[in-house]
């Protein structure tokens, strides 16, 4: 096997006159934390999205571990069992509670097992047996992330992905995730593929980052490179800057 | 002007191009709907909420209009009847127009009004928060889990409930017939089980199947592919009661011209 976990080729996605992602690639190592920057409209949920099977791209090939992906090979390799997505919003099930969101794919189970794989999980992530029998509405903001961390990991998947883990968290709750996401792929010993906006989350949980400008990578590094990549998109990025060569559209 | 005429055959073809994209996304979506109730797994737990959901929880409204619905009916047909002297008549019009007509489509509508938009705004809510998303990733197909249950449940409940709904509405003539218009009890009775046929039941109920049909396929269709966040919630909903409403009476009258024809 490869050291390859995914590879992306000339990945293309629009919608009607919009090109979304254009001429995409990129290849992930294995066991690495993979971050994926760029402002909003840039692309990064439609990649996401087409890694995940919930769009389909209009060309370009995916392969997860050597095996391209499309409707049919995701089932024949199990692809959903191998993987954990932490959504945006946390996307848990409101008519579910805690204890059933976490172990919600594990199928053919006893009720006393699930329960011990809940409760060893929401451990994980810092929170105690006292919120599994509650209901998503019942847990703050954080804890509904933390909730849906446990969740993604629930299967020991090989692939994470994390979809702007820290998006609407005051900073040391942000703080508190990105500890728990390098402490989860330190112990799950997964790969980890992350798309944010948030620099502080991204320095602190990638191994590699990648900077994501018009449906394309624009420039690759390691965190400690980001600071002094001469890279003027880059330096405007990292510095919230209004000025410099990325445009603003409003109408867009 | 020269633009109003160039967008008069634009906004046809646009509507054509439309109406055909949803004949296909319909079509696909039955057929999803289809396979996935005749290949495992099917998720019984979801399925026995949704029947107390559906059909339980609609109880009380589906009996009470099936309550008034027959006591309106036998004073309608009491002052009808009674212009050529034909009053007798009520008990035996209360049983057939309930059973064969009245029943069913009242609780068709009722449940179209209260669990198609239910379906929906739930439905439409969890695609605005990721929530089929992330069925998707967690190795779950969302129509095998929300729909089906939802559109086996609505099928089976709605017969159960146009059943009852037919014997209250009967006992609702009953009452107004009997206390308010002077009729006999032994003879109101007696004439409502003369005039009924298995047959007048059984074609209620058949249609009460479609009809459950058509309110959860609606509600879940319309909710699965809202699109707009809280707006498209909204929309998603008033289209999904709406159109619910409409195939139920459009669906009624082709159902009782084919009972009619055999």
């Amino acid at each position: 096997m490869t050291d390859l976990i995914l590879k992306i080729e000339k990945l293309h996605k629009s919608f009607g006159e919009k090109v979304i992602l254009n001429d995409f690639n990129i290849n992930i190592t294995r066991n690495t934390s993979q971050v994926i920057i760029g402002g909003s409209g840039t692309g990064k949920s439609v990649l996401l999205k087409c890694i995940l099977g919930l769009i389909e791209p209009d060309q370009g090939i995916i392969s997860y571990n050597n095996t391209p992906l499309n409707r049919d090979t995701r089932k024949e390799i199990n692809f959903y069992d191998e993987i954990g997505m932490l959504f945006q919003g946390a996307a848990l099930f409101d008519s579910l509670t805690v204890w059933e969101n976490i172990t919600f794919a594990i199928k053919s189970k006893r009720k006393s097992d699930l329960r011990e794989i809940a409760l060893d999980k929401i451990h994980k992530v810092g929170l105690d047996s006292t919120v599994l029998d509650l209901y998503p509405s019942e847990l703050s903001g954080g804890m509904q992330k933390r909730v849906a961390l446990a969740r993604a990991i629930a299967k020991d998947p090989q692939l994470l992905f994390f979809d702007e883990p820290t998006t609407g968290l005051d900073p040391i709750m942000a703080d508190v995730i990105n500890n728990l996401i390098n402490e989860i792929i330190d112990q799950v010993g997964a790969t980890a593929i992350t798309i944010t906006h948030d620099m502080e989350s991204a320095k602190k949980i990638a191994d590699k980052i990648s900077m994501l400008y018009k449906g394309n990578i624009i420039w690759s590094g390691n965190p400690g490179e980001i600071e002094c990549s001469n890279n003027p998109y880059v330096d405007q990025f990292i510095n919230g800057r209004s000025e410099g060569p990325i445009k603003i559209n409003i109408k867009d | 002007m020269i633009n109003y005429i160039y967008n008069i055959p634009h906004a046809i073809g646009s509507n054509v191009l439309n109406l055909f994209a949803h004949i296909g996304k319909i079509s696909i979506f039955f057929y999803e709907i289809i396979f996935c109730t005749f290949t495992l797994p099917l998720y019984f737990k979801t399925f026995f909420n949704q029947i107390i959901k559906i059909g339980y929880n609609s109880l009380p409204v589906i009996g009470l209009t099936a309550f008034f619905t027959g006591s309106v009916l036998a004073l309608q047909i009491y002052v009808g009847g009674s212009r050529f002297n034909a009053e007798s008549i009520v008990a035996s019009i209360v049983a057939l127009g309930i059973t064969r007509e009245l029943g069913p489509v009242i609780a068709g509508l009722m449940l179209a009004g209260r669990v198609s938009a239910s379906i929906s705004a739930e439905i439409a809510t969890m695609k605005v928060t990721e929530q089929l998303d992330a069925l998707t990733t967690l190795s779950t197909n969302p129509i095998r889990y929300l729909v089906v249950p939802r559109v086996l449940a609505a099928m089976l409940t709605l017969p159960v409930l146009v059943l009852i709904a037919d014997i209250i509405g009967i006992m609702g003539g009953f009452v107004v017939a009997t206390q308010s218009l002077g009729f006999i009890e032994q003879s109101y009775i007696k004439n409502t089980f003369d005039i009924i046929q298995l047959n007048d039941v059984i074609s209620g109920l058949i249609k009460a199947a479609v009809f459950g049909f058509i309110v959860a396929f609606m509600g879940c269709y319309h909710g699965y592919n809202s699109t707009g966040g809280a707006q498209g919630v909204g929309r998603s909903t008033t289209k999904a009661v709406v159109s619910a409403s409409i195939l139920i009476l459009a669906s009624n009258y082709i159902l009782t011209s084919l009972v009619f024809n055999s």
